[in-house]
């Protein structure tokens, strides 16, 4: 009985949140919350299994749905960087759950949240596993309908105005990714990730394929110059969600992107591209961090931070060209960057959002003295900032060793000045709200109502516990490590070619 | 931010153009490069046709080979539908009358046509197995005889209370996971039907997807079809 459950472990990860998406929207507003909490909860348990049996294993799994083999059929795939995914999104779903169970008091105006939150997570769920490209698209139609969706939730106008701004680009992304598979398909026959990078030839209709695909995922990434739509979609969204979308619904598009250039083929597959991706990178950095500290409203502030650490995503294609003996690094510097990332920044939103509801506002020049008012909160804040900044011990630091070793050991050290540079624009930051955060207030620096009313603790500690996990990640590197290098292409069992 | 986009300047705009024919320049030497005769995955599918339990490649595909995208795309349809239900704000204005007040005539025209769409609904969904046809072309037929109702001013009847619309709208994804799901129980992996049920299962699941999808189009319409001037007011925005 345990092994039957083990062996369909991957079609368990999608379908608990699946299949408690409908009943929570049968269940209507009070029935909703139990449901989503009880789905949330058991989806980190199934994670959990699902990175043990890879780390045993030692290499892919492979599930094949309805029975049929791929290329007929579609499969789910689990290597380490699935897994290690689907276990970053199990555990902030669940962290975001507990803390939406106090932000969203208001049972009956929110009733569908629960169900568009579920449909999420399922979907983030399914697109991690799929090994289909047709698949993943249907995935990542599920992903930005509930997105969008939960954008315009609170039926506010510049909610609305960002949630249909953030749907156009969604659907020209999505587009552009659907013609780049036509392409494909057109081109090798297949779908199947698998099958097509072993079919996979220096084909004009295949290069023009996975252009098409990366710009169709570089706008759903939100990276520079394609990042319009993100910071008012972020900052306009409920906390819940904004902390949802920067941490998990955009890797989820740069997984696509990662799985498809360093997986079913390289970055030299399309000469150049593999540069571009890391100079859009290095603007993002710079041109994100920039804004983050011309912002003035503190939910702003963060979703700028966003753009400017979805940058460092990027850096990975050009090191993963060029790094030679140390593509282990450049690729898991990424990577680990994606997971690092997810844990404080959503972090970092639900401690916003927790400034944003107790006081009415978040507007960062009335913020003096927030630590005596909401210790907790403040304290989240600081401790994800952290991990922006890449300041040891955290998971960010990680990230930077990991990406300047590669930078210097293959003699392209520009990108660690890149890499360096986004650190200290980060502190910067940072400071601007944790350094009168901590200051005695003076009665002209603070606007924080002393007569707010506390908010329920476990919105407090849902973001105090992601912020510890990321500076945790610093520490506990190592497995998380091991983990995502199962079957990946940079792990050495599978031999880099680098043509 | 400006929310009114300001009208372009004449370079902008010969730059877009000059992007624009790039792009499809690109796309015609892409498409002229393709092998013009790949097969595909056709002949696998026709190898394995016999075992689907249906007679037609595109319903074999749909809801046998790849049924987990059908699935999803399900899923998605469902999701839309609470998303814009979400948005449009309350129950109360789905399925009310779009029209307040309908022409008489067009009123007893709706009336004798819906049930032969309903009946052409059910022809579709037959024919799928062995023709074109199908759950979403039924289900397209179901939802275009709802919003004709509605057109002609026929409000929601009153049998079909707020959770009984939710729970047309779900059903068929609920049905189809329950089998997906089901199956597992019999030793097989998700959506595997056993041997001998796939034509049965199949048809059940076609059905539940028909009613949905035809609850969901016409769910779809009404909601989006609820007066701007209620969205803006509820926005604050007098504009």
């Amino acid at each position: 009985m345990a092994e039957a459950l083990l062996a369909h472990m991957p079609a368990l990860a999608v379908v608990v949140p699946l299949v408690a998406a409908p009943i929570a929207f049968l269940a209507g507003a009070r029935w909703g919350r139990p449901v989503a909490l009880v789905a949330s909860a058991l989806s980190v348990p199934v994670a959990f299994a699902l990175a043990w049996l890879v780390s045993a294993e030692g290499e892919k799994l492979r599930y094949q749905i309805g029975g049929w083999e791929a290329p007929l059929g579609i499969g789910l795939v689990v290597d380490g960087l699935s897994a290690t995914m689907l276990l970053v999104t199990a555990v902030v779903g669940f962290a975001v759950t507990v803390y939406s169970l106090g932000y969203f008091a208001d049972k009956e105006r929110y009733r569908f949240f629960w169900a568009l939150w579920l449909f999420l997570l399922a979907s983030m769920a399914a697109l991690f596993l799929s090994a289909d490209v047709f698949n993943l698209y249907v995935c990542l139609e599920l992903v930005s309908v509930s997105a969008v969706a939960l954008v315009g939730l609170s039926g506010q106008r510049d909610a609305l105005v960002a949630a249909m701004r953030y749907m156009l680009a969604a659907i020209l992304g999505s587009i552009f990714y659907l013609l780049g598979v036509a392409l494909l398909y057109g081109a090798f026959g297949v779908l199947d990730l698998a099958h097509l990078a072993a079919v996979l030839g220096p084909d004009v209709t295949g290069q023009a394929a996975f252009a098409l695909i990366t710009v169709g995922l570089v706008l759903k990434t939100a990276l520079f110059p394609a990042h319009f739509w993100l910071p008012p979609a972020h900052a306009n969204a409920p906390s819940p969600v904004s902390a949802v979308l920067s941490a998990l619904v955009v890797k989820g598009s740069f997984y696509i992107l990662l799985r498809l250039w360093t997986d079913v083929g390289d970055p030299s597959y399309v000469p150049g591209m593999g540069t571009l991706l890391g100079v859009l990178g290095a603007m993002a950095i710079v041109w994100g961090s920039v804004q983050a500290l011309l912002q003035e409203r503190l939910k702003m502030l963060v979703a700028y931070s966003t753009v400017a650490q979805i940058g460092y995503l990027f850096l990975l294609f050009p090191l993963v060209e060029i790094a030679g003996s140390h593509v282990v690094d450049a690729w898991s510097a990424g990577v680990f960057h994606a997971v690092s990332h997810a844990l404080a920044k959503s972090a970092m939103f639900l401690a916003a959002g927790a400034v944003l509801s107790r006081f009415g506002h978040d507007r960062i020049d009335g913020l003096g003295g927030l630590s005596r008012r909401a210790p907790v909160t403040t304290m989240a804040f600081g401790l994800s900032g952290i991990t922006m900044m890449g300041l040891p011990p955290s998971g960010g630091f990680v990230v930077k060793w990991l990406y300047i070793t590669a930078a210097i050991e293959s003699g392209a050290w520009w990108w660690a000045i890149v890499v360096l540079a986004g650190g200290l624009l980060a502190a910067g930051y940072v400071a601007r709200v944790v350094v009168p955060g901590f200051a005695k207030a003076r009665d002209d620096a603070s606007d924080l109502d002393v007569d707010a009313g506390r908010l329920p603790r476990r919105m407090e500690f849902a973001a105090l516990a992601l912020a510890l996990a990321a500076l945790a990640l610093g520490v506990l590197g190592q497995p998380v490590l091991d983990l995502m290098a199962v079957g990946s292409p940079a792990s050495g069992v599978i031999p880099w070619t680098g043509q | 931010m400006a929310s009114v986009m300001p009208k372009s300047p004449r370079s902008v705009r010969l730059a877009a153009a000059a992007l624009c024919a790039g792009f499809g320049a690109l796309l015609v030497r892409a498409v002229l490069a393709i092998p013009e005769d790949h097969p595909g995955l056709a002949p696998v599918v026709a190898e394995r046709i016999a075992e689907s339990g249906v007679e037609h490649a595109v319903t074999a595909v749909l809801l046998n080979f790849r049924s987990y995208d059908t699935l999803l795309e399900i899923a998605v349809l469902v999701l839309a539908t609470i998303g814009v239900l979400s948005i449009a704000g309350s129950h109360s204005s789905v399925w009310a009358p779009v029209a307040e007040e309908a022409d008489p005539v067009l009123s007893a025209l709706a009336r004798l046509l819906a049930p032969f769409m309903v009946l052409a609904s059910g022809y579709l969904l037959w024919a799928g197995e062995h023709a074109p046809g199908g759950a979403f072309q039924a289900g397209s037929v179901l939802g275009a005889a709802g919003v004709l109702l509605a057109l002609s001013g026929y409000a929601r009847p009153a049998w079909v209370s707020r959770f009984g619309l939710r729970v047309v709208i779900s059903v068929g994804l609920i049905v189809f996971l329950a089998i997906a799901v089901g199956v597992m129980f019999l030793g097989g992996a998700l959506l595997e039907y056993p041997d001998g049920y796939a034509k049965a299962l199949v048809l059940i699941v076609e059905t539940w997807l028909t009613v949905s999808i035809g609850a969901i189009l016409v769910s779809l319409f009404i909601a989006s079809a609820s007066p701007i001037e209620e969205l803006r007011a509820r926005a604050g925005d007098g504009r």
